[in-house]
């Protein structure tokens, strides 16, 4: 078998542009996300049944159906609903906040249920309301607790990324099928795309290892 | 005078577990109540109920006349004006000693930052701990960890201070420390309430001493008299396990 080094020197550019976006991509879907995920998990924690049922409901939704099938619906239904037309950059980013909103959700309710009882005891002592108490002593606990499963969640988000090449998002993916159509080869593009990913992965993990081990002492 | 505290049949179960049974009892202003009794007897829930961490069933408590079981009662009003110290001392552990006293100051009474700190150091300067006050409180002994919550809880200018086994969690050597601040704090006036198995102190600084058990307030009286003539045989059979 012959592997032929020099269609991916040729790609390389288009590859190292992918990898780009897919950076870009992962970086503001993450951002969103976690934003979203903690008006999700407030939502659903909260006692108004009518906040609590449809953030579950969410969750439920977000978690139980195909990140596949969220970014067709997100990329064909509802980003033309709310701009007119779609965009396959803008669906690939709020696809994936949506879907990773639902998984910080969870990773915030459990940081918030890990802090111990008596700190939300003390601050109800002291005449704190609910919010005072969640804004000031419950999440800036339950957050730094929460920071290495963070690190996960954004790397799984950096492989799910590559579904949206489905929507022609010109990322990683999308050139390395790009390359597959034109050359007919399969092991030059779909090799290069995994490497990128791996490199992309593997620094990510070495990078929040270091920011966990910043934090911790 | 009105009591400052009214406990009227008080009444709480969790699902089938009776915890209290129609306790009623009366604290008067500047009055120094000491609740003892076996683990169990419902005395740290009765404290609990007082600033509605707790949710009894049945009966009333009312607190400067204002009923906690009315339902248009604003607990976060109340509970700002009753301070109270836990046994696990809880403490914010992502804020200095300084700002553990200040932040409900701040967020509560809206007091400026400078007024908070101002009155923050002389708290800590009461209890002894100024030069604690930009520590962490895990770099706190328990003693000390306990005083600052003490301090915490002054910060509000409580009229009434609950307190919840407040050294049972310390070694030896850091009880006296914390008793000798909650002493002077008695000797000043305040309102207190306390669950405490420290037999001494209860006899040197209470002025009622109440005795639990199953829920019930068995016997309650002076702590010389509860002490030196329990009328009750389980006054008698707890008291001799315990001094």
């Amino acid at each position: 078998m012959d592997f032929r080094f020099d269609i991916i020197i040729d790609y390389l550019p288009l590859l190292l542009k992918g990898a780009l976006l897919t950076i870009g991509i992962s970086i503001l879907s993450i951002l969103f996300g976690s934003i979203l995920g903690l008006a999700v998990v407030l939502g659903k924690m909260s006692t108004s049944w009518y906040l609590s049922w449809p953030m579950s409901g969410y969750i439920h939704f977000f978690r139980g159906t195909p990140l596949y099938v969220q970014i067709l619906m997100v990329h064909f239904g509802l980003v033309p609903l709310l701009i007119g037309q779609t965009n396959s950059i803008v669906a690939a980013v709020a696809a994936l906040a949506l879907n990773s909103a639902a998984y910080t959700a969870e990773i915030y309710r459990a940081g918030i249920q890990s802090v111990d009882k008596g700190q939300t005891e003390a601050a109800y002592s002291l005449g704190m309301t609910k919010r005072q108490t969640m804004r000031f002593v419950i999440l800036p606990q339950a957050i730094k607790r929460t920071i290495p499963a963070f690190g996960n969640e954004f790397i799984m988000l950096v492989k799910d990324s590559s579904l949206v090449a489905l929507i022609a998002a010109p990322e990683i993916m999308y050139w390395s099928n790009a390359m597959r159509g034109q050359y007919i080869r399969v092991w030059e593009p779909y090799l290069s795309a995994a490497v990128i990913y791996l490199i992309l992965t593997y620094s990510l993990s070495k990078l929040l290892a270091s920011i966990e081990r910043r934090l911790e002492g | 005078m009105n009591p400052i505290i009214e406990v009227i049949d008080l009444t709480m179960a969790y699902g089938d577990h009776p915890v209290l049974h129609q306790v009623s009892v009366n604290v008067a202003k500047s009055e120094v109540i000491v609740m003892i009794g076996p683990s169990g007897s419902g005395k740290s829930t009765l404290l609990r109920c007082l600033n509605g961490l707790e949710k009894p069933q049945g009966g009333d408590i009312r607190i400067e006349g204002q009923s906690l079981m009315s339902p248009a009662v604003n607990m976060s009003v109340i509970r700002a004006n009753i301070g109270m110290v836990f046994q696990q001392f809880n403490l914010f552990p992502h804020m200095n000693v300084i700002d553990n006293i200040m932040l409900a100051q701040v967020q509560v009474r809206k007091q400026s930052k400078e007024a908070a700190r101002a009155k923050a150091l002389e708290l800590l300067k009461k209890v002894g701990l100024t030069d604690k006050a930009e520590h962490r409180p895990s770099s706190l002994s328990g003693g000390q960890a306990q005083r600052v919550a003490i301090a915490r809880a002054l910060a509000m200018e409580p009229s009434i201070m609950l307190f919840d086994e407040p050294t049972s969690a310390l070694d030896p050597e850091m009880v006296g420390e914390v008793l000798t601040v909650m002493k002077q704090l008695a000797r000043d006036g305040m309102t207190m309430v306390v669950v405490t198995h420290e037999m001494g102190f209860a006899r040197e600084i209470g002025d009622r001493v109440l005795f639990m058990e199953q829920g019930v307030i068995i016997e309650e009286g002076k702590p010389r008299q509860l002490f030196d003539m329990p009328r009750h045989e389980r006054t008698k059979a707890f008291l001799s396990k315990v001094l």
